[in-house]
């Protein structure tokens, strides 16, 4: 049985790749099988992180393009018509143009032909990347989607992703999410049996928190809630927001100067400091997350 | 109206910080509307400390398919046949998850048994208006409901709102969401500059430099703002380094100030929560080099503008074609 876990916070820069980074050094130290995906596609960052140089394995993410086939097409329109992201255009008795940055390639208007008259073409919307990564001789799988810069189409690029990580068998399979919540974000922690919200404690990170756990508890999730940067605002902040939600378990992963060094060396905190407070704070939840899965 | 957007890629490096203090320190000379465009994760109210909205309006819009179980046969060609993974099985049922569904047809269109209805006009969610701040400018914020689709729609309408809601105003300043997708691409589409910020992290400069593929993309002026400058003085002039060669005007850098979280939690803008910090002075600077470059902005865009046109070329495949160019798939 595979066992999925979400990393996930709303705001940008709250600590979302290091708790996800971190998760799957530690659990890679005791168990076979864990694959981290890293679905932030605007901006992946774990394998930067990671301190890893050269993403391995490519493969493009290709989605569906209309084509219309002239030879077929009567110019009826309904494609135009049943196309949400204007995607498709018809000027006169001109035959439908296909912009393709603006499709997501949902395929409506190919089911919608009455004349078959659209063939199935592809639009790469950006890679998927599998890389082994061994910080320290236990290896896990990284998988890293990458969006095209120009692309706009994230939810199907998360998607492919996740799909791509699940193709892999993993035992247990780390989900990072993008900053933000809606739903290239929410699709990450859909199927996760456990998410990790980490937050800061300031009110900025108190209304995306609001935000990102009004869709957890409608999804009916278990929630551990990771403060990070703990002591640079004040937690009072994060209590009523807490008090509303469904929060099983609360950690504070305290502010710590060896993280940016860490972070300016391109080496990871737990590797680099592991005996710092924000390192052993770290590991607590890693290894609380540990005893959960044997559980 | 100059239309401005400050944008960064990597999310949580200042930009609400920085679009919140430019905006209240330009009133001052310029007659200006603010607008965060961040719809899944609106701050900048936060740090301006507006706490209630003279209007906040419900924008309606797109759909959510449902399944009548009573007409499904189960047959699964709909779960095949959708291209975002919105269709699931629960129960033994076929269902709709809300979070997913884009609303685009393609289930209903290839049902056998016509099972699959819509819900229209979905709230999609809230423009929040404040008419006039403290500083006298007007303040346009979106909100999505979270967990749901399509936010670069919903910023777009936040702009609109922003540019009719003052159609005498000379400067609109955007504050962007993290990322260079349809949010981001909704606001800096339209801006005549973007203001990009980074700080010295090698995360913050690999997604800086997906975000300058962007402005060079629409072919958009940008200035640079580097914040927390101070933390890496070598990967600071790294990412100085980028912006010489990519001719983005460095408009000025923040040092690391432990006012600024403190100055949230009071609610209040750094400015006013403490005048004389280092990182208060140092975006009153920051602002007032702004005010230069806005003054003179048309021979500034002249120069700014990216050289090269790099306009954006989507990779497609034609029927029957494959992706064999081995140039394509050796990009990064």
């Amino acid at each position: 049985m595979m066992i999925s876990i979400a990393v996930t916070g709303g705001k940008g820069g709250t600590g979302k790749s290091l708790v996800a980074t971190s998760l799957a050094i530690y659990l890679s130290r005791h168990m076979e099988g864990v694959v981290l995906a890293d679905t932030d596609l605007e901006g992946p960052n774990d394998h930067v992180i990671l301190g890893v140089n050269q993403l391995q394995d490519e493969k493009p993410i290709i989605l569906f393009l209309p084509f219309i086939d002239t030879s077929k097409c009567t110019k009826c329109g309904v494609c135009v018509k049943i196309c949400d992201t204007g995607a498709l255009f018809m000027a006169g008795k001109a035959y439908p143009i296909v912009f393709p940055r603006l499709c997501s390639g949902c395929k409506a208007c190919y089911y919608a032909c009455p004349y078959g008259a659209i063939r199935e073409a592809g639009h790469v919307l950006g890679y998927t990347y599998v890389t082994p990564v061994c910080p320290d001789n236990h290896c896990f799988k990284l998988v890293t989607g990458m969006l095209i810069e120009g692309e706009e189409h994230t939810p199907p690029g998360v998607y492919r992703t996740l799909r791509r990580a699940l193709s892999l068998n993993p035992n247990i399979l780390i989900v990072d999410t993008g900053a933000g919540t809606g739903n290239a974000v929410s699709m990450g922690f859909r199927d996760a049996d456990l998410v990790l919200v980490v937050t800061e404690p300031t009110p900025l990170g108190a209304h995306d928190l609001e935000s990102i756990l009004r869709v957890t508890d409608d999804m009916d999730k278990r929630v551990w809630l990771v403060i990070n940067k703990y002591g640079i605002g004040d937690q009072k902040v994060l209590d009523d927001v807490i008090a509303n939600h469904r929060v099983e378990k609360i950690y504070r992963v305290p502010y710590d100067k060896s993280v940016a060094e860490a972070y300016a060396l391109s080496r990871h905190l737990l590797l680099y400091r592991p005996e710092s407070p924000a390192s052993r704070a770290l590991l607590g939840i890693a290894e609380d997350v540990r005893r959960w899965i044997s559980a | 109206m100059i239309e401005i957007s400050v944008a960064s890629g990597k999310g949580g490096v200042g930009k609400s910080l920085l679009a919140a203090h430019l905006a209240l320190l330009l009133s001052r000379r310029w007659r200006l509307i603010a607008v965060d465009a961040d719809a899944e994760a609106p701050n900048m109210h936060i740090v301006l400390g507006v706490k209630e909205w003279d209007k906040v309006l419900e924008h309606h819009e797109g759909r959510r398919a449902f399944i009548l179980q009573d007409k499904c046969t189960r047959c699964g060609i709909c779960m095949e046949a959708c291209q975002f993974g919105a269709i699931r099985i629960m129960g033994g049922k076929y269902i709709v998850d809300k979070w997913l569904c884009e609303g685009c047809y393609t289930c209903s269109l290839v049902c056998p048994v016509k099972a699959i209805r819509f819900e229209r006009d979905v709230l999609a969610g809230w423009i929040r208006v404040e008419e006039k701040t403290r500083w006298g400018f007007p303040l346009v914020s979106a909100e999505i409901i979270p967990g749901r689709p399509n936010s670069g729609k919903l910023v777009t309408e936040a702009r609109n709102t922003g540019r009719t809601i003052d159609t005498n105003a000379d400067l609109m300043i955007l504050d962007s969401a993290a990322g260079i997708g349809c949010q981001v691409i909704a606001s800096l589409a339209g801006s005549h500059a973007a203001i990009l910020v980074a700080e010295p992290t090698r995360a913050s400069i690999s997604d800086l430099k997906r975000i300058i593929k962007l402005v060079q993309h629409f072919r958009i002026p940008s200035m640079l703002v580097v914040n927390k400058y101070d933390l890496n003085i070598e990967l600071y002039e790294e990412i100085l380094g980028i912006a010489r060669e990519n001719k983005i005007y460095v408009l000025g850098r923040i040092p690391y100030d432990e006012n600024v979280p403190r100055s949230y939690v009071a609610m209040k803008p750094l400015v006013e929560y403490s005048p004389g910090s280092p990182a208060a002075r140092a975006l009153v600077e920051i602002a007032d080099r702004l005010d230069e470059v806005l003054s003179g902005f048309d021979e500034w865009r002249l120069e700014y503008l990216p050289e090269a046109y790099k306009p954006f070329t989507p990779i497609v495949i034609r029927p029957g074609e494959s992706l064999g160019q081995p140039n394509m798939l050796t990009r990064w």
